[in-house]
């Protein structure tokens, strides 16, 4: 009997951690993560204030902790919307195949050749930067990967014989893909959601850097690094942006190995003995 | 299990998926993953097999006892030409030059009936037919001439008329260079037509042995006689009723001690579930491992009380009626 | 080798499927086409059998998976009862898929693994417009009973099943919608041994209790006039003889029917063991020979064979027919 193992649980409860104190931040007994000179700046670790405080005395912990909303959201958020969009073409590619699938290859292409990074900057500079436009921009950008991988996964069960016997049966298309095809494709593209998820908590820190992420005093761990990030700062209050890239670091790995568990878990075994 | 092989003859295993017929065939090879135990001995001419294989002998498998797989492609390396490939055995096993290995490779390809082999050594193992494949991975095997070929299921991915060709080409070759052969196969027919002796398998144990002509005409084993008589046969009119063997093989993984076939079996009494049966007729010309051998006294008394009874002692309703 | 002409079609009221000149093609690459099926002409009477025998690459599947339309048809006709198959599309040709069900080569394979043994089986009922109410579980659970998969096993996944046991799914599946026509494309070939005649005494008991008419597709001769009332043999694309199961195995005129019944490893005891050994390699289907299909390789071959394609042409007066110009007469 194949199980996930106890690793596995120690990740899936650190996001779950995560989640909790996430939602409930409001409730919590934290220090207001915005008011500036709260508390005196740049304190190290302490009892008071468990990752110190940064340049402008703002509690690190806090702002961590805040910080997980947005971070997550927008993670949680920009998978979503690339498996809802990129799965979604992906398995109406791989399975009609024909023209209708060059057609949204070509998409995918194209989408793939042009910079992330640029595209990212467009859409950023053109609109209000919030939790949900971010979320978006990361999404668009992880639709051609996310869509040429469900394409390939519906190929692959596509040719197989229980799809043929559906139609002779039948089945229309719609049904053959929500019946029999996404049951077979999502589990490796639930895998893939969790791996994704990870990549665009790290895309969001990468996007702080330049400066497009969330606007005004939301809090984000990308924000939360990049304020600890001035020269100065890492030479002498390393804990303002070693926890919170602690923190990420964490959840990323925690991501990462769950969704490599999932895959494997679920890999059906296909002969009988 | 123990079987014997002399010079120049064909052996052949039968038994079906999971049966332990390739497991065999693997253990002589010394293919098995280390995960294996293996007990036992195998002798070749005189010498210990697993000894040789402690002592790292690389110039054993290979050259005197080599083997035939199923699929050619995967023993074919894809991105090799097929004359290199055969020629390369030659140069390691047998320390030909390139040139002499190349050209032995010509005349071995020409010696397994693959038309134009000058051509052929040039292609690569996706440019020739299944059959032609297979022509040459036996080639390459008989390269350095053994003693001893072990065919797995040589011919079960290929048409007929194409498995037709390579077993008359394996029994020619034999004959020829009075070489040893264990055959096997799922496929009744190819071992009742080719083989001199056969062994059965079931769930891992050799349940009967002998002369192909014995097996076949007076079998012993319920297992080997239920076996014979479920496969149709190309004599019998169209829509003849089959005589199937209830149930499937079991799984291997933890087996009861009793006999493997006693819950398939028409003939099982009390005592096939209770004990292993021992194998008879050890070192005699027909060996067979069961308490109440079919066609002999003691299996047509046990056989007529389950009729009798209308269910064997393990359950099995004998009616014509199916069970589930 | 041959095969055209339509003297084979017995034509008639109790003809339930007729395929006409059936062609089909495939394209590979930009320029090449497979010719898998040129041409083939067979009817089949209600609650007969029909077997069809050949080699990899003759094309019986194929002429299978046209006839429930899972390829496309290049040229032909494939007529059930009143209505060309080949011509329809879309939904009026999902309103007869019902009728006509096929049972696959590999039974694992042709069940969804994400899904219950019960779903499976009741997917036809479902589509179908049952709803999944009492009743249909309480047919799930007799169709079960009928293959003989224990109903208990109703809520088990497939990979749980041997191949023998996913086989018996395949079947009830394909009869929970009470076809007419069930098309078998190698149902055995993936078993073992022992299960094999299982599933042909089951293929035969079902056809009994619903009154079903079959097409066989197996490449083992012996499995094939087992089941077949009637058989035609195929090769690279063509029919070569058509006839009575039992008479087509007792008297084959044409060459290659008797050089498969030959290579066989207990040869048929009307041929001899000889006539197996026929040459080469068979043609590739992109560029197959004019004249007659098997000339390449054909011990008997002559001009004729070269320039002109045989046609079917009944033997005496029999129900058999031989695509050939020099057929073999013992």
């Amino acid at each position: 009997m194949k199980t996930l193992g106890r690793p596995f649980w120690i990740a899936v409860g650190w996001l779950m951690l995560l989640t909790v104190l996430a939602v409930f931040a409001s409730w919590l007994p934290l220090e207001d993560p915005h008011e500036i000179g709260a508390a005196e700046a740049r304190l190290g670790p302490s009892s008071s204030h468990l990752f110190g405080t940064d340049a402008l005395g703002r509690d690190v912990f806090a702002r961590t902790i805040f910080g997980a909303r947005i971070s997550l959201l927008v993670g949680l958020l920009a998978i979503a919307f690339g498996m809802l969009v990129g799965g979604g073409l992906g398995i109406v590619a791989g399975y009609f195949r024909g023209v209708t699938d060059q057609v949204i290859s070509f998409c995918f292409f194209t989408l793939l050749s042009f910079p992330a990074l640029v595209l990212a900057l467009l859409i950023t500079a053109t609109i209000d930067r919030n939790q949900w436009t971010v979320s978006l921009t990361l999404g668009i950008l992880s639709i051609a990967s996310v869509g040429r991988l469900s394409r390939a996964n519906t190929i692959v069960f596509a040719e197989r014989e229980f799809v043929q016997a559906a139609r002779v049966l039948g089945a229309d298309s719609t049904r053959i893909i929500t019946h029999e095809l996404l049951p077979n494709v999502m589990i490796p593209m639930g895998a893939l959601a969790l791996l994704g998820m990870g990549i665009a908590i790290v895309a969001e820190g990468s996007l702080a850097f330049l400066g497009l992420s969330v606007e005004g005093d939301a809090v984000s761990w990308g924000k939360s690094i990049v304020d600890g990030s001035q020269a100065r700062d890492l030479e002498n209050n390393p804990n303002v942006a070693l926890f919170p890239i602690g923190v990420m670091f964490l959840t990323v790995l925690a991501l990462n190995y769950a969704g490599d568990r999932v895959r494997e878990y679920f890999d059906v075994r296909e002969t009988a003995f | 299990m123990t079987f014997t092989l002399e010079q120049g003859e064909m052996l052949g295993i039968v038994g079906e998926s999971g049966s332990g017929k390739s497991v065999t065939a693997k253990a002589l090879m010394n293919l098995l993953p280390r995960t294996a135990e293996i007990d036992g001995r195998v002798r070749f001419d005189g010498e210990d097999v697993r000894a040789l294989a402690a002592a790292g002998s690389r110039h054993f498998w290979g050259v005197r006892m080599t083997m035939v797989f199923q699929d050619p492609m995967t023993s074919l390396n894809p991105v090799k030409k097929c004359g290199e490939q055969i020629a390369e055995t030659l140069r390691y096993h047998l320390g030909h030059g390139r040139v002499a290995a190349m050209k032995a490779a010509t005349d071995l390809l020409e010696q397994v009936g693959v038309p134009e082999p000058g051509r052929r050594v040039n292609q690569y193992p996706h440019q020739l037919s299944g059959g032609l494949r297979q022509r040459v991975v036996i080639a390459m095997a008989l390269a350095c001439e053994p003693d001893l070929l072990i065919a797995d299921e040589p011919t079960t991915a290929v048409d007929v008329t194409v498995q037709k060709r390579i077993l008359d080409l394996l029994d020619s070759l034999r004959k020829e260079r009075g070489m040893s052969m264990i055959l096997i196969t799922h496929d009744l027919g190819v071992a009742r037509g080719r083989c001199d002796d056969v062994a059965v398998m079931y769930a891992g144990r050799i349940v009967e042995r002998s002369s192909t002509e014995t097996l076949f005409d007076r079998s012993r084993h319920p297992y080997t006689d239920a076996l014979v008589r479920s496969i149709p046969r190309i004599e019998q009119p169209s829509h003849a009723r089959l005589d199937p063997i209830p149930g499937r093989p079991p799984e291997l993984i933890d087996p009861p001690v009793q006999c493997a076939f006693a819950p398939r079996c028409r003939y099982a009494q009390a005592d096939c579930l209770e004990s292993v049966p021992p194998t008879e007729g050890v070192g005699e010309s027909h060996e067979f491992a069961c308490h109440h051998p079919a066609n002999t006294p003691r299996g047509r008394e046990a056989l007529a009380n389950n009729v009798a009874a209308g269910v064997t002692a393990a359950g099995l309703q004998i009616s014509y009626r199916k069970t589930r | 080798m041959a095969g055209s002409g339509h003297a084979p079609l017995r034509g008639g009221d109790s003809t339930i499927l007729e395929v006409e000149d059936l062609t089909v093609e495939f394209r590979v690459g930009r320029r090449d086409v497979v010719h898998a099926v040129s041409g083939i002409s067979f009817d089949v009477l209600e609650g007969e059998t029909l077997g069809i025998v050949g080699e990899s690459g003759c094309g019986k599947s194929t002429v299978a998976r046209s006839i429930v339309r899972l390829n496309e048809i290049a040229g032909g006709s494939v007529r059930y009862l009143d209505h060309d198959l080949a011509a329809l599309s879309g939904a009026a040709l999902r309103s007869l898929r019902p009728d006509l069900q096929m049972i696959f080569q590999d039974p694992i394979s042709s069940l969804n693994p994400r899904r219950k043994v019960r779903e499976v089986i009741a997917e036809g009922l479902v589509i179908w417009g049952d709803g999944q109410g009492v009743w249909s579980r309480d047919r799930i659970d007799e169709l079960m009973e009928t293959v003989g998969i224990d109903p208990e096993f109703g809520d088990r996944r497939v990979h749980q099943f041997s191949g023998g046991q996913a086989q018996r799914i395949g079947i009830a599946r394909a009869l929970a919608l009470d076809p007419k026509v069930l098309i078998c494309d190698e149902p055995v070939s993936a078993l073992d041994v022992s299960v094999q005649a299982q599933i042909l005494n089951l293929l035969e008991d079902m056809k009994q209790r619903y009154g079903l008419t079959l097409v066989f597709i197996s490449h083992d001769l012996s499995v094939v006039k087992n089941v077949s009332d009637r058989i035609i043999v195929m090769y690279l694309g063509k029919a070569c003889e058509i006839g009575d199961a039992d008479l087509l195995y007792e008297q084959p005129r044409h060459p290659y029917t008797r050089a498969l019944l030959a290579s066989i490893p207990q040869p048929a005891p009307t041929v001899d063991e000889s006539e197996g050994d026929i040459s080469g390699e068979i043609p590739s289907p992109v560029s197959p020979p004019g004249g007659c299909r098997f000339r390449t390789r054909c011990p008997y071959v002559s001009a004729v064979c070269i320039s002109d394609e045989p046609e079917m042409q009944q033997v005496g007066d029999s129900d058999h027919y031989v695509a050939c110009h020099h057929p073999v007469v013992r």
